[in-house]
């Protein structure tokens, strides 16, 4: 329960950074995707279940205030959570390179489905330019906030651990 | 039963359950907005206030900062007057920030002067959007302040665009630099009327698409383009931007172009929001 409520809280932290300081940090009308981050790093750190949970509910923060298709990025994040987590307990925490691969692979496709839901089907056929002015440098971005978060993530994960269960995983 | 409880938790049924909600959600969304408005209206209660909050902090770090940047300035200038700079400084500090939000509430009383026939209310920006997709933005007034959907937006001389959503404490503005959005404008001087399209393949350039003039009219660059009175949203009369490289599409009836939008969309602090909307007239 514990757990729940410090990812719920770490969910609101991170919209409201990225709807009040996304303006202020963004470069070339570009801002990072922090949402994403969550998902991804909480599947990769604490398996599936973890990562479709936090996927779901920054999923739909995410959406809420913000798009007409409410429950798409959900979906999408659910899905992120989900693969990442099947990577759980497979490679050590410190594999940094890991999670940050799934996040690149999980935005890639979150920004590609988003274009093809928001301009593809308006019949802007450019796909490249998109790719290249909009999904890749929010990658970017993305990816170099990610490395700055990991720790901090890594940390407050293994608080949010009841202590017993703390022991337990020691004995494995 | 805590064991027969978690073979439930099986991470697949978790994964298809979490699919079909959100499914139905994209689903109902389609047609009606009755699912998510209670869903916003519960949230907002939580987000809104603490987002104004960090709004506030925001300003007051970007205030001085500005303030900050001005004060080094000051000392460099003032090298060799080095025993007044404390005394000048602290007061030059207090009446810069005096200043800005002088300047600024000059700028808002002025357009206000502009458009005197309508009722406005102002509002801060306290959030944009999650996604860079959009380029749409919180307020926070919402219905409790009387602001409803489709009131206009101006600010710094210009239409910003128009409220899309209201909640009871925020509302959403969507610009018209955005992507899917179509203003009816029409020539200050001669009523030809045309169209104001948003693109985002444009976003670099800060220009949006001009289109839909008549063969026979002339366009000059920097001729002022207002919304039209055929519009069924926007209130005739209010400037839009300024026209530029019009030229005659390939069809040679009609002529297109790009459109310099009058308002600074990068830098938005303060708006006002007309009360008045069109249905009424």
């Amino acid at each position: 329960m514990k757990r729940k409520a410090g990812e719920l809280i770490l969910i609101l932290a991170f919209y409201l950074l990225q709807v009040t300081l996304g303006s202020v940090i963004e470069i070339g009308g570009i801002k990072p995707n922090l949402l994403i981050i969550l998902p991804v790093l909480f599947g990769f750190l604490h398996g599936k279940n973890e990562g479709m949970f936090v996927g779901f509910f920054a999923g739909f923060m995410y959406d809420i205030f913000f798009s007409g298709l409410f429950g798409f990025s959900s979906l999408v994040f659910v899905y992120i959570g989900y693969f990442s987590g099947v990577f759980y307990q497979k490679y050590e925490e410190t594999e940094m390179l890991i999670p940050l691969g799934l996040l690149l692979a999980g935005n890639f496709s979150f920004g590609f489905l988003s274009y093809i839901g928001n301009f593809l089907l308006h019949n802007r056929l450019n796909v490249m330019y998109y790719i290249s002015r909009f999904i890749l440098p929010e990658i970017v971005y993305t990816l170099l906030i990610a490395v700055i978060v990991y720790k901090p993530v890594a940390f407050l994960n293994k608080k949010l651990e009841p202590r017993n269960k703390r022991r337990m995983s020691k004995v494995d | 039963m805590r064991k027969k409880f978690s073979s439930f938790m099986n991470s697949k049924y978790i994964l298809i359950g979490l699919s079909a909600l959100c499914l139905l959600f994209i689903a109902t969304s389609f047609f009606t907005d009755r699912l998510t408005e209670p869903l916003r209206n519960a949230v907002s209660a939580v987000v809104i206030p603490v987002q104004k909050g960090m709004n506030y902090i925001g300003l007051w770090v970007s205030d001085k900062y500005d303030t900050l940047q001005e004060m080094t300035r000051v000392l460099e200038e003032n090298k060799n007057l080095q025993e007044c700079v404390d005394s000048l400084t602290e007061e030059n500090n207090q009446l810069k920030q005096d200043s800005y939000e002088l300047s600024r509430l000059r700028d808002l009383y002025e357009l206000d002067e502009r458009y005197p026939g309508y009722t406005k209310v102002g509002a801060r920006v306290i959030g944009t959007s999650s996604d860079n997709w959009y380029s749409t933005f919180t307020i926070d007034k919402g219905s409790d302040d009387g602001i409803e959907k489709d009131m206009n937006v101006i600010a710094g001389g210009g239409l910003v665009g128009i409220i899309s959503e209201v909640g009871s404490n925020y509302a959403l503005v969507k610009t018209v630099i955005e992507d899917n959005s179509y203003v009816s404008g029409m020539l200050i001087d001669t009523g030809d009327t045309c169209i104001v399209k948003g693109d985002i393949e444009l976003m670099d350039t800060g220009l949006i698409h001009l289109q839909g003039f008549g063969s026979n009219v002339t366009v000059r660059n920097g001729d002022k383009i207002v919304t039209s009175n055929i519009s069924d949203k926007y209130l005739p009369g209010i400037l839009v931007g300024y026209a530029k490289d019009i030229t005659a599409d390939s069809n040679n009836l009609t002529q297109s172009g790009y459109l310099v939008p009058a308002v600074d969309f990068g830098h938005l602090q303060e708006v006002l929001i007309i009360t008045e909307k069109k249905e009424s007239h």
